[in-house]
């Protein structure tokens, strides 16, 4: 990561958040939710079959699903629970696992050049694009939104994820704590 | 061969639906809002569309009317959702100048057909065909499902991210006062 960047994540207040965790008892996965200040942040693990299938069943190849499913997966939902409009880019985001620096997650762009790489067909990575989380949105009160976000982490292995969003002219992160990457079968 | 194509669809759709985890399941989502976000009304641009017959829609012949625009694509699960809530709407809106209009951003015919006939609504509105994102770019939309209420005079007076239960009285009292104007 670029010294700026994270001069700047340093700068801008962490919100003492708690970080909630359920297992949904049909698939076994986990999904990790905190809200604050206004905002409201969930994952909730994908597996990497789901991901396969996903992918293949709108298009992809099957080596470009295993190389997106090879990703840590995870669906992610933000929610403005507040009163004042709330806005967040994906860039700013930082996640932070074991020996690792702080990263910054994948972009639709770099995945889109990955994607005409390996050939795969524009309906297809038009339907990729879509279903990633949005680079950057304003959310009025009462918008939310959801798609997918990728880390590049072992499976099984936990991460810290570092969200940032702005409401007014303030800029505030949180963080959702011990994330864990879903393993082949949960 | 076509039915061929028609089953493999089906399969394919379902494999996607059960696919996906439990949190991008109904149950385990954020409850669907009804809130719509007033903004200074600005002309609509334009939106051209066939719908899953064929038939040509265009936003600018449907001046004096109240339409409600709703991007979407089968995948989403908030867009699949709210689909039913938007039947309800436009059938109790039935008869007045309201149009609802879904805009499927991405995919062909078949594949929406498998979803709606897993419903248990009829959808009546018509689903318009965008299979290459054309109109995501000049309507700002940078997630699904996204939806605007444009007035009798062509403008967009009011926005939605994130599903909404589009029947909600407060929702059908927006879309009344508009009618009304």
């Amino acid at each position: 990561m670029r010294p700026t960047a994270l001069t700047l994540l340093a700068a801008w207040p962490l919100v003492g958040f708690a970080t909630e965790s359920s297992v949904d008892p049909e698939s076994g996965l986990t999904t990790w939710q905190t809200e604050n200040h206004g905002i409201q942040v969930r994952l909730t693990q994908i597996t990497p079959d789901q991901a396969r299938a996903f992918y293949q069943a709108r298009g992809f190849s099957s080596k470009a699903a295993e190389r997106y499913a090879s990703e840590c997966v995870f669906m992610t939902v933000v929610r403005n629970i507040g009163d004042s409009p709330v806005e967040h880019r994906l860039a700013d985001w930082r996640y932070v696992s074991a020996d690792q620096p702080p990263r910054g997650i994948r972009s639709k762009d770099d995945w889109e050049a990955l994607w005409s790489q390996l050939g795969v067909a524009e309906a297809a990575r038009i339907a990729f694009a879509w279903a990633q989380f949005p680079t950057e949105q304003r959310f009025a009160p009462g918008d939310w939104n959801q798609g997918m976000t990728t880390y590049s982490v072992p499976r099984g292995a936990h991460f810290d994820l570092q969200f940032v969003w702005r409401t007014g002219a303030r800029t505030f992160s949180g963080k959702l704590e011990q994330v864990r990457c879903a393993n082949e079968n949960p | 061969m076509k039915i061929r194509n028609r089953i493999l669809t089906i399969a394919l759709t379902a494999c996607c639906l059960l696919g996906l985890p439990a949190g991008a399941q109904a149950a385990d989502l954020p409850p669907l809002s009804h809130s719509l976000t007033v903004v200074e009304p600005r002309l609509a641009p334009e939106l051209k569309f066939k719908d899953l017959e064929g038939r040509m829609h265009d936003l600018a012949e449907l001046r004096g009317k109240v339409v409600l625009i709703n991007f979407w694509a089968t995948w989403c699960p908030p867009c699949r959702r709210e689909m039913p809530s938007m039947e309800r709407l436009a059938q109790v809106l039935k008869g007045e100048p309201f149009v609802a209009l879904a805009v499927d951003v991405g995919e062909d015919a078949e594949t929406i057909e498998a979803f709606t006939s897993q419903l248990d609504t009829t959808l009546t509105f018509p689903i318009l065909l965008d299979t290459r994102g054309r109109s995501m770019q000049a309507w700002k939309v940078s997630g699904l499902p996204t939806t605007f209420l444009v007035d009798k005079q062509g403008r967009i007076v009011a926005s939605a991210i994130g599903g909404r239960e589009f029947d909600h009285p407060e929702i059908v009292q927006t879309v009344r006062e508009l009618i009304g104007k």
